[in-house]
């Protein structure tokens, strides 16, 4: 909501420029003295002169004051109707809104009514009954106009009336009276105040559309449309007839409609978000990527840093991320929302959001055919040819993953057929195939079925079998268990296990989530993520059992779980991790953690710590005071800080 | 589907009906004697006899509701009854003028779609762009410029300065096609771009909208070509949206032919339309708007069934 103490920047114009075109006509005896109605045949046409300045038109009269007076005959109509629409819609709207029952009916199809008869239309009914004039305008904008008013009034209204405030109010016993007039009103000022502008704006075009056609305001009196009306006959000779009033119709409803889009963006700011189809931003530098000898490695992610895109100043959101992915391996990428786990997968699709762009460090893929790629230096075609086949991916909100209006079998079909040359129907029996193998019942009837027919956790069954369906070596599974019942969620982690069991090929499983009961049972590595880098990373059963980094040890405490051998905390309360993860653009010096961790000392604030191997090589972990870490590195401890 | 479609036609029919009621009631609740009321023009009043015959003429001097009944089972008919000028029979008259006015409003929709929704999907799949900073601010100018306006510019440009078109008239099509498509250019194009801007406007607060959904990462995820994504993930959705507000902008559409067919003199409803009014014609203002309401309401029925067509959710519901 918009305050006066705070008025908008971006209001100052539009506010200026309407005010202006508003003040403007209505100071015509300042600027002219000329009799707008005054014929004068003898100058008819008379071009511009200092005493004219615009001119005379086919009639002799001044342009400039008819201009002006037309003006305010115009802005007098809309306004006066405009007014009187707002008061009587208003009113009614919360009539209906505080009292309901018949009175709710009658305020919403009201306006259903009027809005079947073409404005205009409805303007010329009446015009035929009681004949043309400013006053029979008024009359009929009013009536045009005041349902609009009454059912926005209606649903802000009722919207408002079951905020908590005002059921507050209403339960400390403030009349009625007192919550519309003070509660009620000033909320639904906002929507009003468009739907004014707006209506300002329709009822001057159609007052002079209805002058245009002889049928409006009522010569001699002055108005835009019937000065347009005259000139036309005469605008070989004199275009400037026309022009004139044009523009200044023109420009009046540019300025409502300037201010009303303004006003709207003021209220209601959205903007631009989302996951889909942003632009993807290109990597600035890259370095070459070592070769991936191992052929067991699927992908490897080498020191990767994402920053986000803004102009001027660039946080880094993801830092010397490295992780290798192999087949046959299931790694679990696990963090707090925010840690940047899934970018860092969003990264290995080349999905990263517009916002983001990959600063440094590789992302490697070997694709099916053997040829190892670099995701960084590939052009969209074969990103798009890589997407879906090589690498898949199942994503969080099952509910929403899929197209609402597209049927299964034809969203299972064209990734089918995006990668493999297959006929319609070969590809749709392969969708069936693949529906049985990921426990869907009729599998020939339920696909095709739309998705809104299917459950969270058939849809993610549906999500699964889709993202199977050419085989890929990399399978990401973004918390593919979040949404869903718990009990749902066992039944996916099952069907996941066996896939990846039953997947000839070899398939590489990236398991994101924040869930360590989960990860327990599927994952064999483990990443810790902790506000944009890996923290610890080895064996699952290392890891979860006896973890070294002193967030993972939280995450562990933290797990209300029935996996009874993993934390060790007794009783029956759970410790939570106090605080909150910085934002990337104010992380602290030295370890991110640091702030949160109950072991900090003097040295973590001063020293960045790197990601520490074991002696085996077999994990590594990103702390000072971890087993892992350089002896000489803690010459600084004194005590706990 | 077939209970959805039969649902809205009843609602369709019972609107129709509601719609017929005002405009009959109009004329009774006018002060005065609605007679005399259309006779007097300029302040002048007729003759008695004049009166006398006209209330018989219109069966104004019945029960109101043998009125109301006899309107409504003549409506029903599509019989108009007779002008209050010329004592022709209205429903010849519209029969004759419909089809052009049609004709101007089936042209101009196809020209604001083919020219809108490219324009809308491209902008706002860009949204911020050049390309779209370009055309919103164009939209936003277009936009208000009332179609009379417009109207006579164009004259003014195209066929007296650049002298491409003719100013207006009318030939018909079996005379001489060519003239005929020739003077069907201007007018067309003045109500089209009137509407092609709420169709841009729409199409592209849909396409922004729809792009961020999680279905459209998914179609990008299974690796559909941009084109594929673009059309069946975004596009095909936005359409429901985009059909059902320009029905409801239909109302403005039509009512800005009106003024587009009287700039063009073109003989379609509106001339019929605006000469009665100026002679209170009623009988024939009456029938012109119905036909003109049914219309309206005969093509939001048609936007209701192709967008649950479009949307499985509409008719699931």
């Amino acid at each position: 909501m918009m305050s006066a103490r705070n008025f908008p920047k971006r209001m100052f114009l539009p506010s200026v420029l309407l005010a202006a075109l508003i003040i403007i006509p209505f100071s015509a005896p300042l600027i002219t003295a000329e009799d707008p109605i005054k014929i004068a045949v003898r100058y008819r046409l008379a071009a511009p002169d200092l005493q004219h300045w615009l001119g005379r038109d086919e009639f002799g009269r001044d342009r400039l004051a008819r201009v002006l007076h037309g003006g305010q005959v115009s802005l007098t109509v809309a306004f006066v109707a405009t007014t009187i629409a707002c008061i009587i819609g208003t009113f009614f709207g919360l009539i209906g809104a505080y009292f309901r029952g018949p009175s709710e009916f009658i305020t919403s199809r009201l306006s259903d009514i009027v809005l079947c008869f073409p404005p205009i239309l409805l303007a010329l009914l009446v015009v035929t009954l009681f004949g043309p004039g400013a006053g029979t305008l008024v009359a009929v904008l009013s009536v045009l106009y005041f349902p609009t008013f009454a059912r926005i009034t209606f649903s802000e209204a009722l919207r408002v009336t079951s905020l908590d405030f005002v059921e507050a109010s209403r339960a400390l016993g403030t009349p009625s009276r007192r919550i519309v007039l003070g509660t009620i009103l000033p909320n639904i000022a906002g929507p009003l105040s468009v739907q004014y502008s707006l209506t300002a704006a329709a009822a001057i075009t159609i007052e002079s559309g209805l002058s245009f056609l002889g049928l409006g305001v009522v010569p001699p009196a002055p108005s835009w449309g019937q000065m347009i009306r005259g000139a036309r006959q005469f605008m070989n000779q004199d275009p400037l007839g026309i022009m004139i009033p044009c523009a200044a119709l023109v420009l009046t409803i540019y300025a409502i409609n300037f201010f009303c889009d303004r006003l709207r963006d003021t209220l209601d700011p959205k903007g631009a978000s989302g996951s889909g189809m942003d632009e993807v931003s290109k990597p600035l530098a890259l370095a070459d990527a070592p070769a991936i000898k191992d052929p067991d490695v699927v992908a490897v992610i080498n020191k990767l840093r994402l920053e986000t895109a803004r102009f001027g100043t660039s946080a880094a959101v993801i830092e010397d991320v490295s992780l290798t992915l192999r087949a046959n391996q299931c790694t679990a990428l696990v963090g707090e929302s925010g840690s940047g786990k899934s970018l860092s997968s969003l990264a290995l699709m080349g999905l990263l959001p517009g916002a983001i762009r990959q600063a440094s460090g590789t992302l490697q893929l070997r694709r099916k055919t053997g040829e190892v790629v670099d995701l960084g230096f590939l052009d969209a075609r074969t990103l798009e040819d890589i997407r879906g086949n090589d690498i898949a991916m199942i994503f969080q909100e099952p509910m929403t993953s899929l197209n609402p209006i597209h049927k299964i079998s034809d969203q299972m079909i064209e990734a089918i057929q995006a990668h493999r040359p297959m006929s319609k129907s070969d590809a749709r029996a392969h969708a069936v195939q693949l529906l049985k193998r990921v426990g869907m019942n009729d599998a020939e009837q339920r696909i095709d079925s739309y998705p809104d027919q299917m459950s969270g956790g058939m849809r993610q069954r549906v999500m699964i079998g889709m993202a199977l369906s050419c085989e890929p070596r990399l399978l990401i599974a973004d918390e593919p268990t979040t949404a869903l019942d718990v009990t749902i969620q066992a039944e996916i982690i099952q069907l996941l296990q066996t896939l990846r069991q039953d997947q000839g090929t070899g398939l590489s499983l990236l398991f994101i989530s924040h869930n360590l009961g989960v990860v327990a049972d599927i994952a064999d590595r483990v990443a810790v993520m902790y506000s944009g880098q890996i923290v610890e990373e080895g064996p699952a059963d290392q890891i979860l059992r006896d973890p070294h980094h002193p967030y993972t040890r939280a995450l562990i405490e933290s797990m209300p779980s029935s996996h009874e051998g993993l934390h060790s905390a007794g009783g029956d309360r759970l410790p939570a991790i106090s605080g909150t993860p910085p934002l990337p653009s104010a992380r602290p010096s030295g370890c991110t953690f640091r702030d949160r961790c109950p072991i900090a000392v003097h040295a973590c604030a001063e020293i960045r710590p790197a990601l520490y191997p074991s002696a085996d090589g077999g994990r590594a972990v990103r702390c000072l005071r971890a087993p892992e870490a350089p002896a000489g590195l803690m010459n600084h401890q004194t005590e706990a800080a | 589907m077939l209970a959805f479609i039969s649902r809205r036609m009843a609602a369709a029919a019972a609107m129709l009906l509601v719609i017929g009621t005002i405009i009959f009631s109009l004329l009774i609740i006018v002060p005065g004697d609605p007679a005399e009321l259309l006779l007097s023009t300029g302040g002048g009043s007729a003759s008695a006899e004049a009166i006398a015959n006209l209330r018989a003429n219109m069966g104004l001097d019945q029960p109101v509701l043998t009125q109301y009944v006899t309107f409504l089972y003549n409506t029903a008919r599509l019989d108009f009854g007779t002008s209050i000028v010329d004592n022709g029979s209205i429903s010849s008259v519209i029969a004759l003028r419909l089809p052009r006015t049609l004709e101007i409003i089936v042209a101009g929709t196809i020209f604001a779609l083919l020219l809108a929704i490219p324009a809308g999907t491209a902008a706002g799949l860009r949204a911020g762009g050049k390309f779209d900073i370009a055309t919103s601010a164009i939209n936003a100018l277009l936009t208000s410029v009332p179609g009379f306006v417009l109207g006579t510019l164009f004259i003014y440009f195209f066929a007296q300065i650049l002298g491409w078109l003719p100013a207006g008239g009318y030939v018909a099509f079996a005379t001489n096609p060519a003239q005929h498509l020739q003077m069907l250019i201007l007018p067309s194009l003045t109500v089209g771009l009137h509407l092609a801007t709420i169709v841009f406007r729409m199409t592209r607060a849909s396409v922004l909208e729809m792009r961020g959904h999680d279905w459209v990462r998914t179609a990008v995820a299974k690796g559909l070509r941009r084109k594929r994504v673009v059309r069946r993930h975004i596009l095909y959705n936005a359409l429901g949206p985009i059909i059902t507000v320009v029905g409801l902008q239909l109302g403005i559409l039509l009512g800005s032919t009106v003024l587009v067919e009287f700039i063009y003199n073109w003989p379609g409803l509106s001339g019929l339309l605006v000469s009665a009014v100026e002679q209170r014609d009623y009988p024939t203002v009456r029938a012109v708007i119905l036909t003109v309401s049914t219309i309206f309401i005969g093509i939001n029925l048609v936007i209701d069934i192709l967008s649950s067509l479009l949307d499985p959710r509409i008719r699931l519901q």
